[in-house]
């Protein structure tokens, strides 16, 4: 107990490390090598493609707390990624240019303010019917951003954003159209989205979430009102995936419709079985996985999709629960 | 003396099947109410409706008189009325100790505070480990609870709905597929419970039955054909030819 009491900033990183320190230290040396990279990366598409993949680790981290902690399936994360961006995109281009920060809050508190009612809707119903809307509303969601030209530019999506200035406590550090900078703002707002979402989960509001998880009907018999938690899960992973969404659009300075296709939304959820669910860290992986063999096979042929295919068949058969389920499984044969 | 759960007229059906037929049941504080009846009597069902699981037909469930007919699960649930069933159902993925803890957090509060550790909820933790003390089962509290016996399976979701402070606790069959030896510590248990609140116990062991309760109900296709104290039921000539052959009613003679 009074260890809070001397809460020194070297008390705190120690005690943040006492358990798992293995696995914290990973993920500090992953953060430092993370904020190094831009500067030591001779290629700017590299930069700009480790940014692309940190957007999507958050994206596919928020799915995890639907699916690996929830329990719910959700087909078109993406949709909500989508959301956030061009709405950040419409503030810039409409309300006001001068702060990244507001328009990454704008951006957030509209796609929750689309996601409330939808999920309102959707905890009302269980297991399939529940996956079914979502991809019902997805399906219309992308329908509105490709169809809806005055507003969302139609097929041509959002074009000739502002560059806001990306500041920070009122200093002034760069254009949002330097890569490096956009670069090291991504990291740093995952990097808070990760330790927000890493405590939520880890509080009596993710072991809430895990009782539904494991079993629905027992949590509503110990007393748990299974639909408002469940929208608590939904408007969780849905307001970070709307952080995703503006992440998204500030650092390409555009958005068309196919990020909220049908398509990309089965990306997210493999990202997710790929890395493992129910880990948060496992679906980060999965998400640099499938971006680098992505960008990786589709420089080889045009059909990238089936090899795509064929490695997710594989990765899935072989390994069923994702990399995060790989130190569990070294250790087993080597117990063996 | 009032009684704390009292059900009018309740009725079920699933199509043309009438599972429970106008049941009025009285339920009274520190008494052990059992509920007894072939297969397919219509008992499990009962206790489905009388808390919640499934919707009634007809009638009405009243819980210190209140008419709770309508009400969700979860809200009779903080109102005191706790239930284990008929087939487990625990949270099998999660520790034992992590069972009674949910259940304990549901009920004291604190699930909202995202910014603490799961574990960081004094009170919590203090009346978990006192439950687990209770049922037995603190030596295997860090064990993931599908790992357990079936025994102890069944007694862990006791734990679970004693978490609730129950005043009114329903079990479905707790002792079904239990070792002699188990059977009769929970129907130890199930009796000094009985001291503390109402149970409502639905068991086919006689035995157990004759020896704990206050009060027996007995269902035949879903209505009551009789009703009375154990001595009254092994006597009650309806009751036995209702039965007549059932290996079940043996220990009923010898009363
Ligand atoms: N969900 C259901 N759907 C249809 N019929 C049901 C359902 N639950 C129970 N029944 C029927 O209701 C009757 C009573 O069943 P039940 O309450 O399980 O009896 P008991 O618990 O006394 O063995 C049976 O005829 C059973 O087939
Ligand atoms: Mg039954």
């Amino acid at each position: 107990m009074n260890s809070t009491a001397t809460a020194a900033p070297g008390g705190l990183i120690f005690r943040a490390l006492r358990d798992n320190p293995r696995g914290k230290l990973i993920l500090l040396g992953v953060f430092v090598f993370l904020v190094i990279l831009p500067f030591i990366l001779p290629n700017r598409f590299y930069v700009r493609l480790v940014n692309e993949i940190m957007i999507y680790a958050l994206l596919a981290m928020s799915l995890d707390v639907l699916l690996g902690y929830t329990g719910l399936l959700s087909f078109m994360h993406n949709a909500y990624l989508g959301i956030g961006a061009y709405s950040t995109g419409l503030f810039l281009m409409h309300a006001w240019s001068g702060s990244v920060w507001l328009a990454m809050l704008a951006g957030v508190l509209c796609t929750m303010a689309v996601a409330l009612p939808v999920g309102w809707v959707q905890v009302r119903t269980g297991g399939l019917a529940f996956a079914l809307l979502t991809l019902a509303f997805g399906m219309m969601f992308f329908t509105v951003a490709w169809k809806w030209y005055p507003v969302t530019g139609g097929d041509d999506g959002l074009m000739g954003l502002p560059q806001p200035t990306l500041s920070l406590l009122g200093i002034n550090l760069a254009s949002s159209g330097n890569s490096t900078a956009m670069y090291l703002f991504t990291l740093g707002v995952v990097t808070v989205c990760f330790l927000f979402t890493w405590r939520v989960i880890h509080s009596p509001l993710g072991a809430v979430l895990e009782a539904i998880r494991e079993n629905e009907e027992r949590a509503a018999f110990v007393g748990i009102n299974v639909r408002r938690y469940k929208l608590i899960g939904w408007m969780l992973a849905c307001g970070l995936a709307g952080a995703a969404g503006s992440l998204y659009i500030l650092y390409r300075g555009y958005t068309g419709p196919g990020v909220m296709g049908a398509f990309e939304g089965a990306g997210v959820l493999m990202m997710v079985l790929l890395g493992g669910m129910g880990s948060l860290w496992g679906p980060l992986v999965g998400a640099a996985i499938f971006i680098f063999m992505k960008d990786f096979l589709s420089s080889l042929t045009e059909d990238w999709e089936i090899l795509v295919g064929i490695i997710v068949i594989l990765l899935v058969l072989f390994l069923p629960r994702g990399v995060a389920g790989l130190p569990d499984l070294l250790r087993r044969t080597k117990a063996e | 003396m009032e009684p704390i759960l009292t059900t009018k007229d309740l009725s079920r059906h699933f199509g043309g099947v009438l599972a429970v037929n106008l049941v009025s049941l009285n339920v009274y504080d520190r008494q052990v109410h059992s509920i007894i009846g072939p297969n397919g009597a219509g008992k499990t069902t009962l206790i489905n409706v009388i808390t919640g699981r499934l919707g009634a037909s007809e009638g009405q469930v009243l819980y210190q008189g209140r008419d709770i007919t309508h009400r969700p699960v979860y809200e009779r649930v903080r109102q005191g009325i706790s239930r284990t069933f008929q087939i487990t159902s625990i949270f099998m993925g999660l520790s034992v100790q992590e069972n009674v803890r949910i259940a304990v957090q549901s009920h004291l509060g604190g699930s909202l505070s995202i910014f603490k550790p799961r574990g960081g909820l004094t009170e919590v933790n203090a009346k978990t480990g006192a439950i687990l003390e209770r049922v037995g089962l603190t030596d295997v509290n860090r064990q993931p609870a599908n790992s357990l016996a079936h025994g102890d399976q069944r007694v862990l979701e006791v734990a679970i709905a004693l978490a609730g402070d129950p005043k009114v606790l329903l079990l479905d069959e707790p002792a079904a597929g239990m070792s002699p030896a188990e059977t009769d510590q929970i129907s130890e248990l199930i009796s000094a419970l009985g001291k503390e609140m109402a149970v409502v116990l639905v068991e086919h062991d006689m035995e157990v039955v004759m020896k704990i309760s206050e009060h027996i109900t007995v269902l035949h296709q879903g209505g009551v054909i009789a009703r009375g104290t154990p001595r009254e039921i092994a006597s009650d000539k309806q009751v036995r030819d209702a039965y007549l052959g059932g290996d079940q009613w043996a220990p009923l003679t010898k009363i």
